[in-house]
């Protein structure tokens, strides 16, 4: 009792510990203690802690403080030693090593790419000037669904302009993407197909994006109709190495323009692809209608974007209920669907809503899946660095005995265990260097690794090492440093340590539970992806060619080569049309029904085809009849949801009625009701379709050919094709491949995942590895004993085969919950999904257990068939 | 050039550590310090002149006893060497020296202004 209460500051005794030579500590302590006791009795606590202290500071002074010299040059040998000792176990242990070097090399190769992948994204678009204040002026369609468009009515930006000061700048800019571009060499014409598109720009889009102009000058460059800027590769892409300020090209070979200035080249992270930009009002030409700032607030056209930037201060809610307001003084007629919003520019990339090509959530998924990959390595590392624990017990307990503290037996273990690391981490580093081409072709990114020049990259990977070097190490050098010698030396830690192999069970299921959320994952993606390739979509898709019409055609001309292609040998089946059944393309409309003056509530999309279009896709009706040839928009199809939308009670119900479309341009009686057909991909409801005979919107030739002679059917197209159209480019897709289109995300979803649960079960199966080598060793003796008491080579496989067998099904049980749950996030996104059915799963049990035997199959059945007199010989 | 170095502070600890004969560790020592002159002395001086003096080789020092009051922690006492006497030795007689050299009209002139 009476010393707890005479004990001096402990954090002033520690101090003069710390700073107090060895040589001395002993005996200054002792007098400061001695004199304390004194003080405590003749002036009371208080002030002999006081005194305590001061004579503490007053002892800090350079004949009783450690010396650092001598700190320094002590553990330079020690650490030497580490490396040594460290390097020969490496060595000393070859399979150990490379078990390790090889699942950690792996992981952070991962590791690397998805950090790269990651950044990549984040750094989209980030180099504006104003990256807090710029803004997408976007358009949610509020109808029985809302919609949501990166696009708005072309007048928006001009009216905005002009009738508010809130925006500090505005910039419209429309793109037409796959523009056609030419070049007139005196008789000679060269064709470009540019898929960046050209884009009609408002020349303060260059103040709010941060392109800067190499030549031209800034204030003038597109103000002018017809003047034009490329970008560096652009310009020299069409006239070579001459200075391109006053070619001329022309876009559709109808609109001439002259280059006026060059841009610098797009960086990688931007969103913005045009590499042709033409001054906005070009636009009058070009289309009039969308260039028209009161007929322009009519319909809203895709690649209409507007941008603004916003003065500091203005609240973006303030400015959404003013643009509100332009609703019904532009669109008075229309149903009042329109609903604008300010997008911040950040936000552009992620928001898949508005066509953002990566959902942030995503992101977070990959790099989750990242970080298990780096722990499931580091795992292993664990388990087998407890595993060799056994083998270094006696290693560990004559440096015990020779005085080692725990402390230096940690850190010698830390240090070997970064050795392996950042060995594994500079392999991992040149296997990423060698291997991203092949990354960015098979994944279609395009991600550049510079190793040595990107400090942040080389961050994250001292971060990696560092990180790994913790959670790997930590716990085996615990476990080590922690034995008792006497123990250690006499090899009786296996008894001892019975409790770390259940750890060591507990990573392993850890391990599997990784592995096989990642098989069930790419199970469930492929079980998708099957089927929204091979159902059936309500008409045929295959063998049939979509040829484009020329661009200057007219009614005639393409119904005539219309005839011409039906009359090639091997062609089945021709019809013109807007776009085939599915597609991306589409035409939505507000119509009305009947005799009501108002517009329905939901969206329509108008495919307008001719009377062939039934026959070529193979489309089936269920009530009335087909369309009957015809120039003008005369008779109308629909399909069943339409049907269901109009709130008709069956298809025969709906013939006869009228329809009319386009703010009442095309009117007609429906004469036929269409079986469903998928109209977008799986991802979205079927739409309420109309097909009418509206020629001047027919843009495609659908082809139905027979197969065995594609390639000479085509060639004989395109043969016709030019010389109809001698200045355009002929372009075709079959139907599969661009339905398959719909899908690309899902592709590359699917490639990364197969990818890293590839990855995740080798890594698992090196563990498992590790595991059944470890317990082998362990029960050498035991199956001897077993074997000389009749005991078969199935009994002893299955001693280790049940064991393994209780890990995996105690994974399974707890990766069954969680891969459920993801999956079923991921459906969510499909309006028709397959069902996660338990085949799934047990096709993910059954692939780790079949993983597993493999792995731990010949080193069982190797141990199991040895001789008994061999194991137990030895002693 | 001087024979042998010796601080006044040393000088001092070094006869005390005489006067205390077999008994001299560093808190004996401080206490007859400041019980005999009516100083204060700090732990820190104190063991930086043990030290010092040590390294010069006037003093030798062998671990004693550890009690309870220092928690076990071993007492360091301090024998002087030959050289050590030498230099007290010297440091006296230079004094004297000097005492003996003073004129005594001097000294009592200066005592007296």
């Amino acid at each position: 009792m009476k010393k707890n209460t005479t004990t001096p500051p402990a954090s002033f005794q520690r101090f003069f510990r710390w700073y107090c030579h060895p040589d001395l500590l002993d005996y200054i302590e002792g007098d400061l203690l001695e004199v304390y006791g004194r003080r405590v009795k003749k002036l009371g606590k208080r002030k002999a802690d006081l005194k305590f202290i001061i004579d503490v500071l007053l002892l800090l002074r350079p004949g009783i403080i450690r010396s650092r010299r001598r700190q320094l040059t002590t553990p330079y040998g020690m650490y030497k030693s580490y490396f040594k000792i460290g390097w020969r176990n490496l060595l000393g242990n070859k399979a150990y090593t490379l078990i390790n070097m090889a699942g950690l090399a792996s992981s952070v190769v991962c590791a690397i790419f998805i950090f790269s992948f990651v950044r990549q994204h984040l750094a989209v678009d980030n180099f504006h000037p104003y990256p807090e204040r710029t803004y997408r002026v976007v358009t949610e369609l509020h109808r029985d669904v809302v919609a949501y468009q990166s696009n708005v009515p072309s007048p928006l930006g001009e009216h905005f302009r002009n009738d508010y000061t809130y925006a500090e700048k505005i910039a419209r800019v429309y793109t037409e993407s796959d523009a056609l571009i030419t070049l007139r060499k005196e008789n000679e014409l060269v064709k470009f197909k540019e898929t960046g598109g050209i884009a009609f720009t408002e020349a303060a889009f260059f103040d709010i994006f941060h392109f800067p102009l190499l030549k031209g000058r800034p204030a003038t460059v597109l103000t002018e109709p017809n003047t034009a800027i490329l970008t560096e590769r652009m310009a020299r892409k069409l006239f070579g190495e001459k200075d391109p300020v006053g070619e001329v090209f022309w876009f559709q070979n109808r609109f001439p323009f002259t280059v006026t200035g060059v841009l610098q080249d797009l960086p990688a992270n931007t969103d913005i692809r045009s590499e042709i930009f033409v001054s906005y009002p070009s636009l009058r030409t070009f289309d009039p209608w969308l260039s028209d700032d009161t007929d322009g607030w009519g319909g809203i056209r895709d690649g209409m974007k507007c941008y603004v930037v916003l003065k500091p201060g203005v609240p973006t809610a303030q400015v959404e209920d003013v643009l509100s307001a332009y609703v019904k003084k532009f669109r008075p007629t229309s149903k009042n669907v329109h609903h604008y919003k300010l997008q911040p520019l950040r936000d552009v990339h992620f928001n898949a809503q508005y066509g953002g090509p990566v959902a942030k959530s995503k992101l977070w998924v990959i790099l989750i899946i990242g970080a298990f990959l780096i722990i499931t390595a580091c795992v292993n590392f664990i388990n087998l660095a407890t595993a060799q624990v056994l083998r270094r017990s006696k290693d560990v307990g004559v440096r015990k005995t020779l005085g080692s503290s725990k402390s230096q037996l940690f850190g010698q273990f830390m240090v070997e265990t970064a050795l392996i690391t950042f060995a594994a981490i500079a392999f991992a580093a040149m296997l990423a260097y060698i291997l991203f081409p092949y990354i960015n072709a098979f994944f279609q990114t395009h991600i550049q690794i510079d190793l040595f020049s990107d400090p942040t990259l080389l961050l994250f990977m001292l971060g990696v090492g560092v990180g790994v070097t913790f959670l790997a190490g930590y716990y085996p050098a615990a476990v080590l440093a922690g034995f008792q010698p006497v123990a250690a030396l006499k090899g009786k830690l296996l008894h001892q340590r019975r409790g770390g192999f259940n750890t060591r069970r507990t990573l392993i299921v850890a391990q599997f539970v990784i592995a096989q959320v990642l098989m069930i994952g790419m199970l469930v993606i492929m079980n998708q992806m099957r089927f929204a390739r091979q159902s059936d979509l309500g008409f045929d898709k295959e063998a049939i060619v979509m040829v484009a019409v020329g661009r200057d055609s007219t009614r005639t001309i393409a119904t005539t080569f219309k005839n011409e292609i039906a009359r090639i040998p091997g062609v089945e089946k021709v019809a013109l049309c807007y776009a085939a059944p599915s597609s991306n393309i589409d035409w939505g409309n507000s119509i009305r029904f009947e005799n009501s003056t108002e517009e329905v509530n939901f969206r329509t999309s108008i495919k307008s085809a001719d009377a062939d279009y039934l026959s070529t896709f193979g489309l089936t009706l269920v009530a009335g009849r087909n369309l009957v040839p015809s120039d003008t928009v005369r008779e109308m199809l629909i399909n069943e949801v339409m049907v269901r939308k109009l709130g008709l009670s069956s298809a025969e119900d709906a013939l006869g009625r009228h329809i009319a479309a386009n703010g009442g341009r095309m009117k007609g009686a429906i004469v036929g009701v269409l079986k469903d057909f998928h109209d977008k991909s799986f991802h979205e409801e079927i739409s309420p379709v109309l097909i009418t005979t509206y020629t001047e919107d027919y843009s495609n030739y659908a082809v139905k050919i027979d197969l065995a002679s594609a390639r000479s059917v085509l060639a004989t197209i395109e043969e016709k094709w030019l010389e109809l159209h001698p200045d355009q480019l002929f372009e075709y897709e079959f139907l599969d491949d661009s339905i398959a289109g719909f899908y690309t995300a899902e592709e590359t979803s699917l490639k990364l995942i197969q990818t890293f649960s590839l990855i995740a079960i080798f890594i698992g199966c090196l563990g498992l590895y590790g595991l059944v080598s470890f317990m082998i060793a362990q029960k050498t003796k035991e199956i001897g004993i077993r074997k000389v008491l009749g005991g078969t080579v199935t009994h002893i496989t299955w001693l280790f085969g049940k064991e393994f067998i209780q890990l995996i099904v105690i994974a399974f049980l707890i990766a069954t919950p969680i891969g459920w749950w993801g999956m079923r996030q991921w459906l969510q996104d499909y309006k028709f999904q397959v069902p996660l059915d338990a085949a799934t799963f047990l096709w993910a049990f059954g692939g780790s257990c079949f993983v597993a035997a493999c792995t731990i199959g010949y080193q069982v059945l190797k141990t199991a068939g040895t001789n008994p007199v061999k194991s137990l010989r030895t002693e | 050039m001087k024979k042998y170095q010796l601080g006044e502070f040393e000088e001092v600890v070094i006869l005390t550590i005489a006067v205390l004969n077999n008994d001299a560790y560093s808190v004996a020592i401080k206490d007859e310090i400041e019980s005999r002159m009516a100083r204060n002395v700090s732990m820190g001086a104190l063991h930086t002149a043990l030290k010092r003096m040590e390294e010069k080789g006037y003093l030798r020092s062998y671990a004693g006893e550890g009690t309870e009051e220092r928690a076990g922690r071993p007492k360091r006492y301090f024998e002087i060497t030959a050289l050590g006497k030498r230099a007290a030795q010297y440091a006296r007689d230079t004094r004297e020296e000097l005492w003996r050299a003073i004129p005594k009209s001097v000294w009592q002139v200066s005592m007296g202004g």
